[in-house]
């Protein structure tokens, strides 16, 4: 293993140019830009196509006509311009178009702040967009997993002809740590039978959203939802720590994760029995296995960087189990001892002696 | 157990890149690190740290309230971040551009002229990678050797003038003997 000391937003950047990304759209926005700046030095030396376009809604509609023609697209952003985005990725997903967003979030609503939060959960997960539709999507907690989920975010696109958002933040992508760009480990889709390629010799094909009449359309969405149950069955990821004996599960995601994981560490050195789980694809979301700690565990505790918005995602899927917040919407991250003391409150009911 | 090291001085003195290597002889050493930069409206002149966490297992908060060891190389910073140092912690200042050193509790405080050690050596821009000797000798079981080429390693060939100089420069900044406390 040949480890480097490698910023998040270039371990994206580097990573999606590994896994064949041949066409960059983006528009600068803090704490991303590192990604464009960086492809736009690599992407034309190897001949691919670098755009750095006049807005964020361009970028995505660019996405579109690179991918529906067999492109490799990516763009990158942050927040409120991802919001600008909405209306192409709903368009995206409705044409089943392989694109990769790579959201590093800041603070929000609005024009917020360029510090770290982790406020566009909903946005990924639920989107702004208009019609029923789903996103995968996956959440990095540290430069490693960069690299390997902006990989996975390439392959998944691909093999399921939709829409992956890569959503990081602006702490892991300034931040520096120890990683390795290994190779693309996913085989290649061929994608000969849909793109448009040229309709010489053989029958003209059509991408578009629009359904000629309302049965057309309903059978058009409810492909779409076999093919989202097949993700939900599939394509499900977690990370568990301490969760096995434990009797409170602390659940957060991306960055915010690390510390939750000190946390756990300190409130076992003190005798608590509390454990860890971070779902890392946010959508398809851990709800089953969730569901089945829920059944050990006596409580939850959702911890995110904003006011509560994975939180309602916990809920459903716990089923009635007793459910706790910690978060706040920016600035400082939610602290080891924070943590650490919020665990304890809840512990209170559990515990006699605590 | 994890430790964090704050670099902090003006923008252009250093301070992020300073860091960075300290986190990439950490990195050699097999250790886990992780680096994270105040990052925002920063500029030349302004304020700026990094962040450096060690430890011997992953890395969990980045970027904590309290610090370990504090390396400042203006007053600004010095100000503004000595009070979040642990009173078993370790402040490093700058002598030279740090002229009020008074501290609200009884913590190690080590002061060196590093920017008239740059001086010294003809190029003021030196003090980073001098301030990194002086905060070298903190670390008893990290191996610093690596650094010679890690410095190589910034300058193009042409420039390998600048990279010994800078590697005297880190030199200069490890012989650096602190008055006993």
């Amino acid at each position: 293993m040949t480890l480097d000391l490698i910023k998040g937003n270039i371990a994206i950047a580097q990573a999606a140019f590994d896994a064949g990304c041949n066409s960059y759209f983006a528009y600068p926005i803090t704490p991303q830009s590192e990604i464009g700046e960086y492809l736009g030095a690599i992407m034309p030396k190897a001949n691919r196509v670098y755009v750095c376009a006049e807005s964020e809604i361009a970028s995505i509609n660019m996405c579109i006509g690179s991918a529906a023609t067999g492109g490799t697209p990516m763009t990158s952003s942050s927040s409120c311009a991802i919001s600008l985005m909405q209306e192409g990725l709903s368009y995206a997903c409705a044409q089943e178009l392989p694109i990769v967003v790579a959201s590093v979030m800041r603070a929000g609503p609005g024009l917020g702040n360029i510090y770290p939060s982790q406020a566009d959960y909903n946005q990924a997960v639920k989107g702004g967009g208009n019609g029923d539709y789903n996103i995968i999507v996956l959440a990095p907690g540290n430069v490693q997993e960069c690299i390997d989920y902006t990989h996975r975010a390439f392959y998944l696109a691909k093999k399921y002809r939709n829409p992956v958002f890569i959503l990081s933040d602006g702490l892991i992508g300034q931040m520096m740590e120890p990683a390795e760009f290994t190779k693309y480990p996913y085989e290649d889709i061929d994608n000969s039978d849909w793109i448009l390629s040229g309709a010489k010799g053989r029958e003209p094909r059509i991408i578009r959203s629009l359904s000629e009449t309302g049965e057309m359309h309903h059978e058009r969405v409810k492909k779409l939802f076999q093919k989202y149950k097949t993700i939900e069955e599939n394509e499900v990821l977690y990370k568990e720590y301490f969760t096995d004996d434990a009797d409170i599960i602390v659940v957060s995601f991306g960055s915010l994760s690390r510390n939750v994981k000190g946390a756990v560490k300190k409130c076992r050195e003190q005798g608590i029995k509390v454990g860890a789980f971070r779902p890392v694809t946010l959508y398809p979301f851990p709800s089953k296995k969730l569901y089945e700690l829920s059944k050990t565990a006596k409580k939850f505790i959702v911890a995110e960087m904003n006011m509560g918005q994975m939180i309602n995602d916990v809920k459903v899927a716990v089923k009635g189990a007793d459910v706790d917040f910690i978060g706040r919407s920016a600035g400082d991250w939610l602290d080891i001892d924070e943590i650490v003391d919020c665990v304890k409150e809840s512990a209170g009911g559990i515990y006699a002696n605590i | 157990m994890e430790k964090n090291i704050i670099i902090a001085g003006f923008g252009g003195q250093g301070v992020l890149l300073c860091g960075k290597i300290l986190a990439k002889i950490f990195m050699l050493n097999n250790k886990k690190v992780t680096w994270y930069p105040c990052y925002g409206s920063e500029m030349r002149g302004g304020a700026v740290n990094c962040e450096i966490v060690v430890s011997d297992e992953e890395v969990t908060s980045v970027h904590k309230k309290q610090t370990d060891i504090l390396l400042t190389l203006n007053e600004i910073s010095f100000k503004k971040l000595s009070p979040n140092v642990k009173k078993d912690g370790i402040i490093i200042a700058n002598s030279s551009m740090i002229k009020n050193t008074s501290l609200n509790k009884a913590i190690r405080l080590i002061k060196a002229p590093i920017s008239d050690m740059a001086l010294s050596l003809g190029n003021i821009k030196t003090t980073n990678i001098i301030a990194l000797g002086v905060l070298s000798k903190l670390f008893d079981n990290i191996d610093f050797s690596g650094i010679s080429n890690i410095i190589k390693d910034l300058f193009p060939k042409e420039k390998s003038m600048l990279a010994n100089l800078n590697i005297e420069a880190f030199m200069l900044g490890c012989k650096f003997k602190p008055e006993a406390i």
